[in-house]
C-alpha cells in the first residue's frame, strides 16, 4: 500500500502548481483552471486522510462537499468571465480594471 | 336655565370646548382648504366660526351669572378638563404637581372672553371688506381665527402652562400677521422684532413658572392662591433668593472685594413677581420691552386693531389681575409695576405728540394706555385696571378701525402706503366720510377722557386709586418680629403717580385731538401732496417703489382695482402714478357697510361702556361688584386706601377733567384756531427736541448700540471661533488624517486581481508561519505573601514543560498539559522560570520568565492582604 505521505506530497505539488498558475497567468480561464487544480489537490489529501482514518468517512464527505462547491464556483466564475467578455471583449484579468480609481 | 345646568355642570362645562373649538376649526378649514374654497366660503367660515364662538360665550356668561346668583358672594368657576397632560416633579412642599389641560370661566375670564370674541367678530366683519382685494385673503382669516383661538386659550386656561400655550400662540399669530405682507422687508423685520422682544418676556414667565412650582408647589390658579403665602411668609432661609452674592455663596481671594457686608436677598414673592412682570412687559409693550409694538403697525390695520390694541397686548394686564394674589405679597413688585406703568404712559405719550403716521400715533397711544392699565393694577386697583382694559378694547379698536377706514379712503388717491397713512396728507375728511368721522370723534372723546364717556371713568378710577392707595406687606408684622425688614413704598409715591398720570392724560387728550383735527378738519391736503415726493423717490430707487406698488394692491378696496388695471396697459414698470397733476382726481370715499357697522357698534360701546363702573358718581358699581370675588381676598390687608379717601374722590376727579380740557383745548387752539401755526413755531424753536421726539427718543438706536451690538459681538466671536478653530483646525485636521491614510491605502487598491491574490498568498504564508511556530507565553499573577501563579498562554496542540525551580533544567522529561504552576518566593528573592512549548508539528520553543519579590512589603501587598 502506498503510504499516505506520498499522497500528501502529490497534493502539495499540485496545490503549488495551481497557486503559481493562478498567480502568474493573466487569462481568467486559466486562472479558474488553476483554482480547480488547487481544490483537487485538497481533495486528494482529504481522500488520503479518509484512507488513513476510514471510520466515519469524514475525508470522503468533505471531498464530496468540496466537489459540489467547486461546481458552484465554476458556474459563477464562468458567468463572470462571460459578462467580462461581453463588456471588455477580453478574458485577461489585468484588463478587468473597471473598479480602479 | 335648568336645561343649561344639566347639560353643562360646573365641573364639566364642556361648552368651553365649543367656544375654543370653533375658531380652531375656522383656522384649520381656512388654512388647509382656503385657497381652493374661494373668498365667499372663506368669509363665511371665518365669520361663522367667531360668531358661533361669541354666541356660545354669551351663553356661558349667562350660565356663569346664574351660578353667581345662586352661590352668592363666592368665586364661582366653571371648569372643563380636556385631558390630563403631565406631572411636574419637584417643589419644596409637593413632589408631584399635576398639569392638566384644563380651562375655567370665572368673572374675570368671562368678561375678557366676551370682549375677545365680540370685538373679534366685529373686526372679522370689518376685515372682509378691508382685505377684500387681497390675494391671500384665506391666509389672513386662517391666522385671524387662529389668533382668536390662542387668545381664548390664554384667557380660559386654568393654569400657567396652558396660559403659556395661548401666550405663545398669540405671539405666533402676531408675528405671522405683522409680517403678513412678507414681500416687503420692513414688515418681516417688524414681525421678527415683535417675536424676539416677546421671547425676552417669555423667559421671565418661564422663570416665574419654575419658581412657583418650586416654592408654591402648584401651577393652577386655585393651587397658587392657596400656596402663595409661603412665598412671602416663611422664615426659612431657603425661601429667600440671594441676589448678591449670586446664589448665596461667598466671594473669596481676589474677588473678596465683591463680598457685601450683608448679602442682598429678596423674598420668593418678589422674585416671582418680578419674573412675571418681565413676561407682562414683553407682551403688553411696557418699558423696557415696548419697542416692538409701534413697529407692529406694519401689519394690516384690522390686525393692529384686534391684536395690537384690543386684545393681545392686554394679556399682560390680564395675567397680573389673574395672579393678583401673588403680586400683592410684595409691595416692591407692586410699586415697580406702577412706576413702569406710569413711566410708559408718560414716555409713549411724548412720542405720540409729534408723530405724523396715523397708525404710529395710535400705536404709541396704545403703549401709553397700557401704561395706565399697569399703573392701575400696580396700585392695587385691579378692578379699575381691568375696567380700562375693557373700555380701551372698544375705543382703541374703534380708533384703529377708523384709521383703517381713512387709510382705505386715502388709498383711492395716494397709491403709497407711507403717504396714505400720513396725517399731513389728510384733512377735511369729515365731508367725505361722515360715519368714520362721527365714530372716530366718539372714540377720541372716550380715550381723551371726556366726562361721562367710558375712558373718563376707567382712567379717573385709576388716577384716584393711584393717589390714595398704598401697598403694604401682609406679613410686615411677622417679618419685623423676625428682625427682617419689609420694604414699604415711600409716602410720596401715590401723589407722584397721580401727577404723572394726569400729565400723561393731558398729553393723551392733546395728541388724540391733534390727530383728529388734522385728519378730519380743515381742507383736504391730499389733492397734490403725495405725488411730487413719490415721483422723486421713483427716480431714486425704482425697486423699492415697485415692491410697494405690488404690496398696496393687497389692502385696497375697489378704488385701486381700476387703477391697477389701467396701469397694466402701460406696462408694469410705469405703475399708476402718471396722473395729471392738475386733475383733482378721485375723492376719498366712505367705506362699505362691513366696515362702518363695526365702527358704529364700537363707538356706541366707547360712549356707553362707562355705565358699568361710573366710579365717583354712584355706589352702584356693576363691574366692581362682579369682579369682587376675584380680587377681594388678594387686596384685603395688602392694599390700603389712605384716610379720608372718599372725600378726595371729587377733588381728584378734577385732575382728569382738567387733563381733558387742557389737552383738547390746546389741540383746538393749535390746529383749528391757529391752523397749526403754533405747532410749527414750537418745532422751529426747539428743533433738537422735536427731532428727538420724532425719532422716538432714539430708543431703537440705543438698543441697537447696546444690547443688540453686544449680542452681535458675542455671535461674531462664536462664529470666528467656529470658523478658525472648529472648522479651521479640528475639522481640517481630521480630514487631513483621513486623506493621508486614503492616499497611502489607495496605492494598494490598484485593481489588478493578481496583485490581490499575491497579497493574499503572502498573508496566508504569514499566518501559516505564525501557526507553525510555537509561542511560549505566560502571565505572572502575584497572590500575596510571596505566592505567585504562572499561567501559560493556550495554543492548538501545545504541550508544556516547565522549569519551576530555576535550575536551568526542565522539571519533567515529557511535554504535557500542565498549563499552570504555583511558586513561593521569600522577600528580596528572585527566580527565572523557563517555559518550553512544543506544538503539533514537533517544533519547540523556550522562554525565560523572571519573577522577583520586593524586599519590603509594599503598599500594594498590604492592600491585598
Amino acid at each position: 500500500m502506498i503510504p499516505v505521505q506520498h499522497y500528501l506530497y502529490l497534493s502539495a505539488l499540485l496545490f503549488t502548481i495551481g497557486g503559481v498558475g493562478f498567480l502568474v497567468r493573466r487569462n481568467v480561464l486559466v486562472a479558474l483552471m488553476s483554482i480547480e487544480v488547487m481544490l483537487n489537490a485538497v481533495n486528494i489529501s482529504l481522500v488520503a486522510f479518509n484512507r488513513m482514518r476510514p471510520e466515519n468517512h469524514g475525508g470522503q464527505m468533505f471531498a464530496f462537499f468540496l466537489i459540489a462547491a467547486e461546481a458552484a464556483e465554476v458556474a459563477v466564475g464562468l458567468a463572470i468571465v462571460l459578462s467580462l467578455f461581453r463588456i471588455k471583449r477580453t478574458v485577461r484579468s489585468d484588463e478587468a480594471d473597471l473598479l480602479k480609481n | 336655565m335648568g336645561l343649561l345646568e344639566s347639560l353643562f355642570p360646573a365641573e364639566n362645562f364642556s361648552l368651553i370646548a365649543f367656544i375654543l373649538g370653533m375658531p380652531l376649526l375656522g383656522a384649520l378649514v381656512n388654512g388647509v382648504w382656503g385657497r381652493r374654497l374661494g373668498k365667499p366660503a372663506v368669509r363665511l367660515m371665518a365669520l361663522s366660526a367667531v360668531g358661533a364662538s361669541f354666541l356660545a360665550a354669551v351663553v356661558a356668561f349667562v350660565a356663569l351669572q346664574h351660578r353667581v346668583e345662586v352661590e352668592g358672594h363666592e368665586h364661582v368657576k366653571l371648569y372643563w378638563t380636556a385631558w390630563q397632560w403631565m406631572h411636574a416633579n419637584g417643589g419644596r412642599s409637593v413632589t408631584n404637581v399635576p398639569i392638566d389641560v384644563r380651562f375655567s370661566i370665572d368673572a374675570l375670564s368671562g368678561v375678557m372672553m366676551l370682549v375677545v370674541t365680540g370685538v373679534g367678530f366685529l373686526i372679522h366683519l370689518y376685515s372682509t371688506a378691508y382685505m377684500a382685494e387681497d390675494k391671500a385673503f384665506w391666509r389672513f382669516f386662517a391666522y385671524l381665527n387662529l389668533f382668536i383661538f390662542s387668545m381664548l386659550v390664554l384667557i380660559l386656561g386654568d393654569n400657567l402652562p396652558v396660559l403659556f400655550i395661548g401666550w405663545e400662540g398669540v405671539g405666533l399669530c402676531s408675528y405671522l400677521l405683522i409680517g403678513f405682507w412678507y414681500d416687503v422687508g420692513a414688515n418681516t423685520a417688524a414681525g421678527k422684532k415683535a417675536f424676539i422682544a416677546n421671547r425676552v418676556g417669555d423667559f421671565g414667565l418661564l422663570c416665574a413658572m419654575f419658581l412657583l412650582v418650586h416654592y408654591a408647589g402648584a401651577l393652577d390658579w386655585t393651587g397658587i392662591q392657596s400656596g402663595a403665602n409661603v412665598l412671602a411668609d416663611n422664615p426659612a432661609e431657603a425661601y429667600r433668593i440671594h441676589v448678591w452674592p449670586i446664589g448665596g455663596g461667598t466671594y473669596q481671594g481676589i474677588f473678596a472685594f465683591l463680598q457685601p457686608a450683608h448679602p442682598v436677598t429678596i423674598s420668593a414673592a418678589t422674585a416671582v413677581g418680578l419674573a412675571l412682570l418681565l413676561g407682562c412687559t414683553g407682551k403688553s409693550a411696557q418699558i423696557p420691552l415696548y419697542v416692538w409694538l409701534p413697529d407692529a403697525m406694519a401689519g394690516p390695520t384690522p390686525v393692529s386693531a384686534l391684536i395690537h390694541a384690543a386684545t393681545m397686548v392686554t394679556a399682560g394686564v390680564y395675567l397680573i389681575c389673574r395672579l393678583s394674589f401673588v403680586f400683592v405679597l410684595s409691595p416692591f413688585v407692586m410699586a415697580t409695576v406702577a412706576v413702569i406703568g406710569v413711566s410708559t404712559a408718560l414716555f409713549a405719550a411724548t412720542i405720540a405728540l409729534v408723530q405724523n403716521d396715523i397708525k404710529k400715533v395710535l400705536a404709541y397711544s396704545t403703549v401709553s394706555q397700557l401704561g395706565f392699565m399697569f399703573l392701575g393694577v400696580g396700585v392695587g386697583a385691579f378692578t379699575s385696571g381691568f375696567f380700562h382694559v375693557f373700555t380701551h378694547a372698544f375705543f382703541k379698536a374703534c380708533l384703529f378701525l377708523g384709521a383703517g377706514s381713512v387709510i382705505h379712503a386715502m388709498h383711492a388717491r395716494i397709491h403709497d402706503d407711507v403717504q396714505a397713512q400720513d396725517i399731513r396728507n389728510m384733512g377735511g375728511l369729515k365731508k367725505y366720510m361722515p360715519i368714520t368721522y362721527w365714530t372716530f370723534l366718539a372714540a377720541t372723546c372716550a380715550i381723551a377722557g371726556l366726562p361721562l364717556l367710558s375712558g373718563f371713568f376707567s382712567k379717573d378710577a385709576i388716577l384716584f386709586e393711584a393717589f390714595v392707595n398704598h401697598s403694604v406687606n401682609p406679613f410686615a408684622q411677622k417679618l419685623a418680629d423676625r428682625h427682617s425688614g419689609a420694604w414699604a413704598p415711600p409716602a410720596m409715591l401715590g401723589p407722584s403717580l397721580y401727577v404723572a398720570g394726569v400729565v400723561a392724560a393731558t398729553m393723551t387728550a392733546f395728541y388724540m385731538f391733534r390727530l383728529f383735527f388734522l385728519t378730519f378738519h380743515g381742507d383736504f391736503r391730499g389733492w397734490v401732496i403725495g405725488r411730487a415726493p413719490l415721483a422723486a423717490s421713483r427716480a431714486g430707487h425704482g425697486d423699492l417703489e415697485d415692491t410697494a406698488d405690488g404690496e398696496e394692491a393687497h389692502d385696497e378696496g375697489k378704488g385701486t382695482h381700476e387703477h391697477e388695471h389701467g396701469a397694466d396697459e402701460h406696462g408694469g414698470d410705469h405703475g399708476h402714478h402718471e396722473e395729471n397733476l392738475k386733475d383733482p382726481g378721485r375723492a376719498p370715499h366712505e367705506s362699505p357697510w362691513q366696515m362702518t357697522v363695526p365702527l358704529i357698534v364700537l363707538a356706541a360701546f366707547s360712549v356707553f361702556a362707562g355705565v358699568l363702573n361710573p366710579a365717583p358718581l354712584t355706589k352702584k358699581l356693576a363691574l366692581e361688584h362682579w369682579l369682587a370675588p376675584v380680587f377681594e381676598s388678594a387686596i384685603k390687608g395688602t392694599v390700603i386706601a389712605r384716610e379720608g379717601a372718599e372725600h378726595l374722590e371729587l377733588p381728584l376727579m378734577l385732575g382728569g377733567i382738567g387733563a381733558f380740557v387742557v389737552g383738547s383745548g390746546i389741540a383746538y387752539w393749535m390746529y383749528i384756531a391757529q391752523k397749526g401755526a403754533p405747532a410749527a413755531r414750537l418745532a422751529e424753536q426747539a428743533p433738537g427736541l422735536h427731532r428727538l421726539l420724532l425719532d422716538k427718543w432714539r430708543i431703537d438706536e440705543l438698543y441697537e448700540a447696546t444690547v443688540l451690538s453686544a449680542v452681535d459681538a458675542l455671535a461674531e466671536t462664536a462664529a470666528a471661533f467656529d470658523q478658525s478653530f472648529v472648522d479651521g483646525i479640528l475639522a481640517k485636521l481630521t480630514a487631513l488624517v483621513v486623506a493621508a491614510f486614503g492616499t497611502i491605502l489607495r496605492t494598494l487598491q490598484n485593481g489588478v486581481v493578481h496583485f490581490y491574490a499575491a497579497v493574499m498568498v503572502v498573508g496566508l504564508a504569514a499566518m501559516g508561519w505564525f501557526f507553525v511556530t510555537p509561542h511560549p507565553d505566560a502571565t505572572v499573577t502575584p497572590e500575596g505573601n510571596g505566592d505567585y501563579t504562572l499561567v501559560a498562554g493556550p495554543g492548538i496542540g501545545y504541550g508544556y514543560r516547565w522549569d519551576g525551580d530555576g535550575d536551568g533544567k526542565p522539571d519533567k522529561d515529557v511535554f504535557d498539559g500542565t498549563q499552570q504552576i504555583k511558586l513561593h518566593l521569600e522577600p528580596g528573592k528572585s527566580i527565572v522560570i523557563r517555559l518550553e512549548v512544543m506544538n503539533a508539528f514537533g517544533l519547540t520553543n523556550v522562554r525565560a520568565i523572571p519573577v522577583s519579590r520586593p524586599s519590603a512589603p509594599t503598599m500594594l501587598e498590604v492592600g491585598q492582604n
